[in-house]
């Protein structure tokens, strides 16, 4: 995203799962989980991705999920 | 009805074979707690994210179990899985509502066609722009 200046252009974020109606998220899709953990493998925030509250919820635990099978790193060192 | 998954790892260094007389036998104990396996995934050999017990890989094992009543032994499997050292983690899901909940979510979206409005308009100068 490029530094607004004073122009009301910020691209709005869209919860990625809202539009792509994604209503049950698998901690089995290591592929999904893995856009919403940076290099430092932490769970990326909503204000930053966008996410809706409701499916951050989701996100949250199908990522705990996930990061307990050794799918997911806990952290990246 | 309830629907579960259970999925474990596997000590890679447990051969193919001993891998699936192992889960025969924790089908046997959910088939006896009256229960049903709809499904069986075998994914073998996978990398690990983090090693666990100074292993790089594991083979994981996925079950889609279903039950009827309220009662089922997957307690007592879980138990039998915390005391088998092969075993280096498993997880047991109850899947039913969360489907239910998706697959309700969805008839409700389809008729209109339209987009879910999930931000109220004036929440726009709300987001400073936080960047990483």
């Amino acid at each position: 995203m490029a530094r607004p200046r004073k122009v009301f252009f910020r691209r709005r974020k869209v919860c990625k799962f809202c539009a792509d109606k994604i209503d049950y998220i698998d901690y089995k899709d290591v592929k999904l989980l893995q856009q919403f953990i940076p290099e430092r493998s932490k769970i990326l925030p909503r204000r930053i991705s966008g996410t809706c509250a409701r499916h951050q919820r989701f996100l949250q635990q199908a990522i705990k999920r996930a990061r307990h099978l050794a799918m997911i790193p806990f952290t990246t060192d | 009805m309830r629907t579960y998954e259970l999925i474990f790892v596997v000590d890679p260094r447990v051969s193919d074979e001993e891998v699936v007389t192992m889960t025969n036998e924790y089908k046997q104990m959910i088939a006896h707690g009256g229960s049903e396996i709809t499904s069986e995934e075998n994914w073998g050999r996978r990398k690990l994210a983090y090693p666990i017990e100074k292993l790089t890989e594991g083979k994981y094992v996925l079950l889609n179990i279903q039950s009827e009543g309220g009662k089922t032994s997957l307690p007592e499997v879980e138990h039998r899985m915390r005391q088998n050292d092969k075993i280096l983690r498993y997880l047991t899901v109850r899947t039913d509502e969360d489907l239910k909940r998706a697959a309700r979510r969805k008839w409700s979206a389809k008729p209109d066609g339209g987009v879910n409005v999930t931000e109220p308009a004036g929440d726009e100068d709300l987001d400073t722009g936080e960047e990483i």
